[in-house]
C-alpha cells in the first residue's frame, strides 16, 4: 500500500546511513521544521498577548495549523487532519461563537492581571516548563531516535487497527464522555439553572 | 543542530509555558480557554513526536482521545460561562468571585 506521506520524494533520496526515515541531517527539511515551529511560537505568543480576544482566537487557529503542518512531518497525517477538523474547525468555531455572544465588541478587558506576582508567577511556571525540559531531554536524543521506522508507519488503515483493536474500550468511553459532556453543557446554558 | 527529538521537545515545552503564562495573567476568561488549549496541543505535539521516533503507533491514537477530551472541556467550560455571564455580566475572572470566602 502506498504511504501517505507528506515529501515522499525526498525521503527516498536520502543517503542509506539514515535508517530513521524522519530527516536529520536534510537542510530542507530543517527549515520545514524551523518555519513552522516560528510560526507555532509566534502565534502563540499573539493568543496570549491580545487585548482583542478574536484576535487571540486566531492566534489559536494559527498555531493549530502550524502543529498539523508538524504532524505531517511526523508521518501522522491521520492525526493533522483530525487536527485541522475537530480543532481548528469545531472547537475553534465554538470559542469564536462564545466570544460572539458574550463580548461587545468594545468591551477590552485590561491586558494582564494588575497584581505583579501573577506575572512572577507566568514567567516562574513557563521558565520551570523549559528548564525541565532541557534537563531532562539531554540526553533521550541518542536514546530513542535509532528507531527504525515500519514501512506503513501512520498509514490511516494501521491507526484504525489500533483504533478499533486494541484501544475499543477507551473508544467506547470516550463516547459516554462525550454524552455527558453533551448533556451537562445543554443543562448548563439553559435559561434557569 | 539539536537532535531530532529534542527539537520537538524544546517547542512543544516554550508552547506550554506560552500557554501557563496566558493562564495565570490573563483576566479574560475566553483567553484563559485558549491558553489551556494550547497546553493540550503542546501535549498532543509531544505524543506525536515520541510515537514517530519510538515508531509506536499508540502515541497518534492516545492524541484522538485527547481530542476528545478537549471537545468535551471546552463544551462543558464554555457552558459554564454562558451561565455565569447571565449572573455577572462579564467575562473577568476577577469578578467571578460568589464562590470566593
Amino acid at each position: 500500500m502506498e504511504k501517505p506521506r507528506l515529501m515522499a520524494e525526498t525521503v527516498e533520496r536520502l543517503p542509506a546511513r539514515h535508517n530513521n526515515k524522519i530527516l536529520t541531517g536534510d537542510s530542507k527539511m530543517d527549515m520545514y521544521f524551523i518555519l513552522f515551529a516560528a510560526m507555532a511560537v509566534g502565534a502563540g505568543i499573539v493568543t496570549i498577548i491580545a487585548i482583542d480576544a478574536l484576535i487571540s482566537a486566531m492566534g489559536l487557529l494559527t498555531v493549530f495549523i502550524a502543529l498539523a503542518a508538524l504532524y505531517l512531518h511526523l508521518h501522522a497525517p491521520l492525526v493533522a487532519i483530525f487536527q485541522i477538523s475537530i480543532y481548528a474547525g469545531a472547537i475553534l468555531v465554538l470559542v469564536v461563537f462564545v466570544i460572539m455572544l458574550l463580548m461587545s465588541p468594545d468591551e477590552q478587558l485590561e491586558k494582564v492581571q494588575k497584581n505583579l506576582q501573577f506575572k512572577f508567577m507566568g514567567a516562574f511556571l513557563a521558565a520551570c516548563m523549559i528548564g525541565i525540559a532541557v534537563v531532562g531531554v539531554r540526553d533521550i536524543a541518542e536514546r530513542v531516535s535509532s528507531v527504525s521506522l515500519p514501512e506503513n508507519f501512520g498509514d490511516p488503515a494501521l491507526f484504525g487497527k489500533y483504533f478499533f483493536g486494541e484501544y475499543l474500550l477507551h473508544f467506547e468511553t470516550a463516547s459516554v464522555l462525550l454524552l455527558v459532556a453533551l448533556i451537562g453543557s445543554i443543562y448548563l446554558a439553559k435559561k434557569k439553572l | 543542530m539539536m537532535g531530532e527529538l529534542t527539537q520537538y521537545i524544546i517547542l512543544a515545552s516554550i508552547l506550554f509555558g506560552l500557554g501557563a503564562i496566558g493562564f495565570v495573567t490573563r483576566r479574560n476568561a475566553l483567553i484563559l480557554f485558549m491558553s489551556v488549549e494550547l497546553m493540550l496541543s503542546s501535549v498532543n505535539l509531544m505524543l506525536v513526536a515520541f510515537s514517530a521516533f519510538r515508531a509506536d503507533m499508540a502515541g497518534q491514537v492516545m492524541v484522538l482521545f485527547i481530542f476528545a477530551v478537549a471537545a468535551a472541556e471546552v463544551a462543558v467550560g464554555l457552558a459554564i460561562l454562558i451561565a455565569l455571564f447571565r449572573h455577572v455580566k462579564s467575562v473577568d475572572i476577577n469578578k467571578f468571585n460568589v464562590l470566593k470566602w
